[in-house]
């Protein structure tokens, strides 16, 4: 399989008052092309860290991230935003859409600044809300809702789906119908798909699972059988 | 200190700039507020003190000749405190440039100078009667005359070398200007010469007379009824013009400069501490929108909703009080300047100037009342909010269509960005409406100020170039036969001349009545051109009188209505003659005849006061001198020449308000950002996550406040022209009439200084997008 994102050595620690946080510490691994991965930690395990990194929303005290062969690590301010806008997309617990734009407006705003975005109609047809696209988010439950967070993600046509507890803030049968819909945007558009989470229900759905614990990833386990996400329960 | 006081200065440091924007706009407010009225109470109460030490007389009466003996008669037949005759006469001066016009007018004084007495600068009272003068100060400054030097002047005829023993600050004189017409103080071509009245009388050959009379009242005599009396009584002595302190022409002019004063200091920090409130209440609603979790938080721990209230009221009431302490401190400093400044300008003597603690007690309380208000108003939001409720992520906000988009053929045909920028600007109504607000009110007081300047501007311009074209005004000491304007014609090089009357009558209408000059002149003149007012030229005929437009409106008079004109030439009967038309005049209150018509109805016959010339003639002014019973040589380029000295004065009132409206708008504009900013972070933040750059972030706020900013714009033109009409109506008065008369080029540099302010708003928001920490907003959803 080919490497889409290479992780070495990374850390991240601040200072908090007199006390140094590690948030993240020497962490390495690779993603795959095509690949379903979950990282799964509690709290403050360093997680978030982790993911904001490898997005470019964050930068590293020490190791380096390559996409592909690119040194994101290395980026200045203006390649992260190039970065951002047309390598990954972003799914965030708390869909963050914008409330006077309809849902396929909501998902046109990604669009309009990135490269190669996919077909509209399309993705609104894969999230299932073909017939609710004139909709303004206040007209949408909260799963409708994060539909469209992850149609304007995906419309961006990004190499890496990074996906932030995307089911935290809804319930279980809306959560699930969620995490069927990133597995489909996995296969269908055959995207690596990133989900962060401390339900560990979920880690039963990925290709690959990333434990961490304090800033650390404890455990790399490679899922012989991921199970189909309707079958998930917690 | 308590734990939500801490809070609070934990609010204030965190908004530092928007809470400095509103403490500076209640300091502008206050500090205009506290230097206006100290000001204008300074310069009464110096005003009075003056007038008390000086026994500036209550009434003054021209009259054609009045005999000195007669004035203790009058003394006790009125009851008059008391009552002085004098002489006054305007004579031209003569200079060592033989081409200079310069006038002067003599005014007889005695040795007891107890009416109008004058305030010694400089030197003694005079010794010798028939060569000593005193002179105005503002005249000996501006010329550079002092003791002990000589000035020179004609008079009937005859010249006279004089020394100057005393220089003094008159009552009567405080604004040095020469008639209505001479609006503006030229203090190098017009001054006055106190003579001893024995000089005074041998040289006018006024023995044992005055032409002028100054009545000081008792207190509690009732000026109108004396006013009648003297119109009775003094109709003898060929009464010509009563005049009332309120009405003497400097006395007229300050009192104008102080009621403007009184008038400015009332309303304009109003406005600023509305627009501070407004500001107050939007910001604080919006904080406790923002701060929905945390005052869910302070709730369930059991603090009572009024408490929060008040904590958020704490909020506006400091941003208040700061600019009450640095508003009342500035404004203490600059009216004592102020003072000073207008002291000066009207050359008072003596100077009073006290610190009034009422006006700070006034700004604490109107601060205190506005700012509370407001605090409580902008956070009753607080009473709705429900702990547990406040602590879940809130519903997103309804979304709507907007209007335009209904109008599909131009919605198709905008870009993406567009209709988001579009919708954004529309999206919240009250926030539009108030940044809205704040650009209609920049752009409307710049365009109002800039078309008073200009309107000030085209006065001159249009009364000296288009309304009178005469090079130079020449007044007789004495009535004088039509043909004299042959003499004179054969004087210097003349290329036009006409005759004029010049003569004040009390016209009558109704129950009004007021003394104007009529100007007698040559129907076919080419010196004047009259627009009634439709803008068609009319003329002066013997079908009636032709009067301004501000006389019509004083009088109630129309066109075709009957006035009577009564004459204070003894002997006369009053005439009642028709207005033939209403005319547009910007300088002045006059009426205006057919010369030979007024002189055989109102006056002898053949008899004329001056005459209007053009001339290229260079020694003019030398000729004309030595000619018998020249008063005045009045040339049209020396007044254009002190209105663009005055204009300097004007510009920079002027360049005061276009700041203070910018301070406003600017203030507005941005605070209303930097709270949309706010309530932003989060949409911003998922737009940089997205991809968006700062700069594109930057230019969607831009766009959205440019279409505000345009559509403020294209409203505040309008009403800033409606608004310049009401200025103009609130500042005429009968000695101009300020017609404010827009162009394109005003608004033009109106839109340019309000787009000025509003671009400096948004370097503030420029700056608060950079520094924009995404991830936190996007992490953090309680504040």
């Amino acid at each position: 399989m080919n490497t889409v994102l290479r992780v070495q050595n990374l850390s991240k620690h601040y200072e908090m008052g007199e006390i140094t946080v590690r948030a993240l510490e020497d962490a390495s691994f690779d993603l795959y092309e095509g690949e379903f991965i979950v990282i799964l930690g509690p709290s403050g395990s360093g997680k978030s860290t982790l993911l904001n990194i490898i997005g470019g929303m964050d930068t590293p005290s020490s190791g380096k991230v390559y996409l592909r062969d690119e040194e994101i690590t290395d980026f200045n301010e203006k390649r992260l935003t190039e970065y951002r806008r047309n390598k990954v997309g972003f799914v965030f617990q708390f869909y963050n859409i914008m409330a006077n734009l309809t849902a396929r407006e909501n998902v046109e705003l990604a669009t309009e600044i990135c490269k190669t975005p996919l077909d509209i109609d399309r993705i609104m047809e894969d999230v299932g809300l073909s017939e609710r696209k004139n909709h303004f988010p206040s007209q949408l439950s909260g799963g409708e809702q994060q539909r469209v967070a992850i149609a304007r993600a995906v419309a961006k046509n990004p190499e890496i789906l990074l996906c932030d507890e995307p089911t935290g803030a809804l319930d279980y049968t809306t959560g699930v119908t969620i995490l069927s819909l990133l597995r489909k945007v996995n296969k269908e558009f055959n995207m690596t798909v990133v989900v962060i989470t401390h339900n560990a229900a979920i880690a039963d759905m990925a290709d690959r699972v990333i434990k961490m614990r304090s800033g650390q990833i404890i455990d790399i386990k490679t899922n012989q059988k991921p199970i189909d996400p309707e079958r998930i329960e917690w | 200190m308590k734990k939500l006081d801490k809070r609070l200065l934990g609010l204030i440091k965190h908004t530092k700039g928007q809470f400095i924007a509103i403490a500076v706009v209640v300091a502008v407010g206050l500090m205009i507020y506290m230097s206006m009225s100290s000001a204008a109470i300074n310069l009464q109460d110096t005003l009075d003190d003056y007038y008390q030490l000086t026994n500036f007389a209550d009434i003054f009466v021209q009259v054609v000749k009045i005999p000195e003996k007669d004035i203790p008669q009058l003394l006790s037949k009125y009851d008059f405190l008391d009552i002085e005759d004098r002489i006054v006469l305007d004579a031209p001066m003569i200079t060592e440039d033989e081409n200079e016009r310069a006038t002067i007018r003599i005014v007889s004084i005695t040795d007891e100078d107890r009416i109008n007495s004058l305030y010694y600068v400089k030197g003694n009272p005079i010794r010798d009667k028939d060569h000593d003068v005193v002179l105005v100060e503002q005249f000996a400054r501006a010329r550079g005359i002092d003791v002990g030097d000589s000035i020179k002047f004609q008079l009937n005829g005859r010249q006279y070398k004089m020394n100057v023993r005393g220089i003094a600050a008159s009552p009567e004189y405080i604004y040095l200007i020469e008639n209505e017409q001479n609006m503006l103080p030229d203090e190098s071509k017009f001054g006055v010469v106190f003579v001893s009245k024995e000089f005074a009388q041998q040289s006018s050959g006024l023995i044992g007379s005055g032409n002028e009379v100054v009545i000081r009242l008792k207190d509690g005599q009732d000026h109108s009824v004396v006013e009648k009396d003297i119109e009775k009584g003094f109709e003898k002595y060929g009464l010509k013009r009563i005049i009332r302190r309120e009405n003497q022409l400097s006395n007229r002019m300050i009192s104008e400069e102080l009621t403007q004063l009184r008038n400015a200091s009332g309303s304009v920090p109003i406005l600023f501490l509305c627009i501070a409130g407004t500001v107050l209440i939007m910001m604080i609603s919006r904080m406790v929108k923002k701060d929905r979790a945390s005052i869910g938080v302070l709730k369930a721990l059991g603090y009572k909703s009024s408490q929060i209230i008040v904590h958020y009221t704490k909020y506006a009431l400091s941003a208040g009080f700061l600019g009450v302490l640095a508003g009342t401190i500035l404004g203490a400093l600059i009216a004592g300047g102020m003072t000073k400044i207008y002291i000066d300008f009207f050359n008072i003597p003596i100077l009073k100037i006290n610190f009034y603690m009422i006006y700070v007690a006034w700004s604490v309380l109107f601060t205190g009342i506005f700012c509370g208000f407001s605090g409580i108003f902008g956070a009753k939001g607080i009473l709705k909010i429900m702990p547990a409720e406040s602590m879940r992520p809130e519903a997103p906000k309804s979304g709507k269509r907007i209007w335009l988009e209904n109008i599909k053929f131009l919605w198709r045909r905008l870009s993406f960005s567009w209709k988001l920028i579009i919708k954004n600007a529309l999206r919240n109504k009250k926030r539009m409406a108030f940044v809205l607000f704040g650009v209609i009110l920049t752009c409307s007081l710049m365009v109002a100020t800039l078309n008073l300047v200009n309107s000030t501007i085209s006065i001159f311009d249009e009364h000296f170039s288009e309304f009178q074209k005469m090079d130079y005004n020449i007044n007789f000491n004495t009535p004088l036969n039509k043909n004299v304007t042959k003499e004179i014609s054969h004087i210097a090089d003349i290329e036009h001349i006409e005759p004029k009357i010049e003569f004040p009558f009390e016209m009558r209408f109704g129950l009004r009545k007021k003394i104007v000059n009529i100007i007698g002149i040559n129907r076919d003149t080419r010196f004047y051109d009259f627009r009634n007012l439709q803008g068609d030229k009319t003329y002066v005929s013997v079908k009636g009188l032709l009067i301004t437009e501000n006389l019509a409106k004083e009088m109630g008079a129309s066109k075709g209505d009957t006035i009577r004109l009564h004459s204070f030439i003894p002997d006369r009967k009053d005439i009642y003659i028709q207005v033939a038309d209403i005319i547009t005049q910007g300088l002045g209150m006059n009426a205006y005849m057919e010369i030979d018509h007024m002189a055989d109805s109102l006056l002898d016959e053949q008899l004329v006061t001056g005459v209007y010339l053009d001339s290229k003639d260079s020694e003019l002014v030398s000729k004309l001198i030595s000619a018998d019973h020249i008063s005045t040589i009045q040339s049209t380029q020396d007044m254009m020449d002190v209105f663009q000295e005055f204009m300097g004065l004007t510009i920079m009132s002027i360049g005061i308000i276009v700041v203070m409206a910018g301070i406003l708008g600017f203030s507005i504009v941005y605070n209303a950002t930097i709270v949309s900013l706010g309530e932003r972070e989060m949409e911003f933040s998922s737009m940089r996550v997205l991809g968006f750059t700062k700069n594109e972030i930057f230019s969607v706020v831009l766009r959205e406040n440019m279409i505000i900013t345009i559509a403020g714009i294209i409203l505040g033109i309008p009403f800033g022209h409606v608004m310049g009409r009401a200025l103009g109506n609130m500042y005429s008065n009968e000695i101009y009439t300020l017609k404010i008369t827009g162009s394109l080029k005003t608004d033009i540099l109106a839109c340019i200084f309000t787009l000025i302010f509003i671009a400096l708003s948004q370097l503030a928001t420029f700056r608060k997008i950079t520094k924009l920490n995404f991830l936190m907003a996007l992490k953090n959803r309680i504040s």
